[in-house]
């Protein structure tokens, strides 16, 4: 009886780190970040946006867009291949209404190697604003946005293979920037 | 003293040794059972342990998988948290059923007022295209979603937009007024 019990729990501990483990890396991979913690925060909020949208719903809007529409179109394939965009925004009517453990638990998700920072602009007045990537290789996994204004917090969680250069050509049309991120080309002998 | 008796037991025998031999010869190895108690003594092996072991082993890996799924079922997201969520009753404005989805893709530039927030949520797409094959729950869902989706891109692209401004160096006033007009 002893030496059953000992086997099951050498067997019990073994398959618990496997599955630990499994999950650990599951989730090292995983460009989606953890925002259901700041959920408490739309009590204090003035105004909240929440937006969870999975792979089906994606495809299931993107149902819906014209094709023939120029505008429709470039967000179709925008958000084709997506699978997930998650958002939660919050505006406050007063300063400190969330709390910098707020921001720094949303920020401690988005660490390398997984995440990359691209833009991370700091200021006392305005707060924070910091753009992260995903990426595998050469591949885009995902973005993610922060946004920590004074009366504001922001975050922005976009799955999947975002497409950069579709991204910067939407740029006029959904207010959606130019990152002056360019694909990189490889110059001919003759362009040198 | 006779050597011979001390090599081979051959020859005389000395009466010391006799002696010896008798005391000593109590203690000698006797060939017999080994006497364990009922409580020492080992079980035989259950042949069935290997079974229960590598049942036990499935057991633990199933219901660490039911774990695992209800923890991401769960962390998957459904329609219904998709939301915006505004407290204050004076942001929200009547229903623009008729505007098309056009309308708002036009004014999307520019962060948007509280009042625009309204708008996008309050919009119904009057239009099903290319998607007849959808069932009227279906095309609900489609339909909210779309609205999720570009209120979504639209706070994603002002949120990049800010970021990339503030990178150039350009003031936040500037910013702001740009998003108050737009």
């Amino acid at each position: 009886m002893k030496l059953l019990f000992h086997t099951i729990s050498r067997i019990a501990v073994i398959s618990v780190l496997f599955v630990i483990a499994t999950t650990i890396t599951t989730h090292a991979q995983d460009p989606r970040i953890r925002l259901a913690h700041l959920d408490y925060l739309a009590k204090k909020a003035s105004e909240t946006v929440d937006v969870n949208i999975d792979e089906r719903l994606i495809q299931l809007a993107a149902k819906l867009f014209n094709d023939k529409d120029e505008d429709e179109a470039k967000v179709k394939k925008l958000v084709n291949g997506l699978k997930g965009i998650y958002v939660k925004s919050f505006e406050f009517e007063n300063e400190n209404d969330y709390s910098l453990a707020d921001v720094d638990s949303i920020r401690s998700q988005l660490r390398e190697p997984a995440w990359s920072r691209l833009v991370n602009v700091t200021s006392k007045r305005d707060g924070v604003v910091e753009v992260y990537i995903a990426l595998n290789g050469s591949d885009v996994l995902g973005l993610a946005v922060l946004s920590a204004e004074p009366k504001e917090l922001t975050v922005v969680n976009i799955v999947g293979p975002v497409d950069l250069e579709k991204l910067a050509k939407l740029e006029g049309n959904l207010g959606i920037p130019d990152l002056g991120i360019e694909p990189t080309k490889h110059k001919t002998k003759n362009e040198q | 003293m006779n050597e011979e008796y001390l090599w081979d037991k051959s020859g005389e025998p000395d009466p010391e040794i006799q002696q010896l031999e008798q005391i000593l010869g109590t203690l000698g190895y006797e060939p017999k059972p080994l006497d364990l108690s009922a409580e020492v003594q080992p079980r035989s092996r259950n042949r069935y342990l290997p079974l229960i072991a590598i049942a036990a082993m499935l057991l633990i890996a199933l219901m660490a998988g039911a774990l695992w799924l209800r923890v991401r079922s769960r962390t998957s997201p459904q329609l219904n948290n998709a939301k915006v969520e505004s407290p204050k009753p004076q942001l929200v404005v009547p229903k623009v059923e008729d505007k098309k989805t056009n309308d708002i893709l036009a004014t999307a530039s520019g962060k948007p007022s509280r009042d625009e927030r309204s708008k996008v949520r309050q919009v119904r797409h009057p239009r099903i295209l290319n998607a007849s094959d959808m069932t009227a729950s279906e095309r609900e869902q489609a339909l909210e979603a779309k609205e999720q989706l570009m209120i979504a891109l639209r706070l994603t692209s002002e949120k990049l937009n800010l970021a990339h401004r503030k990178a150039q160096g350009a003031s936040p006033t500037q910013i702001r007024n740009q998003h108050k007009v737009g």
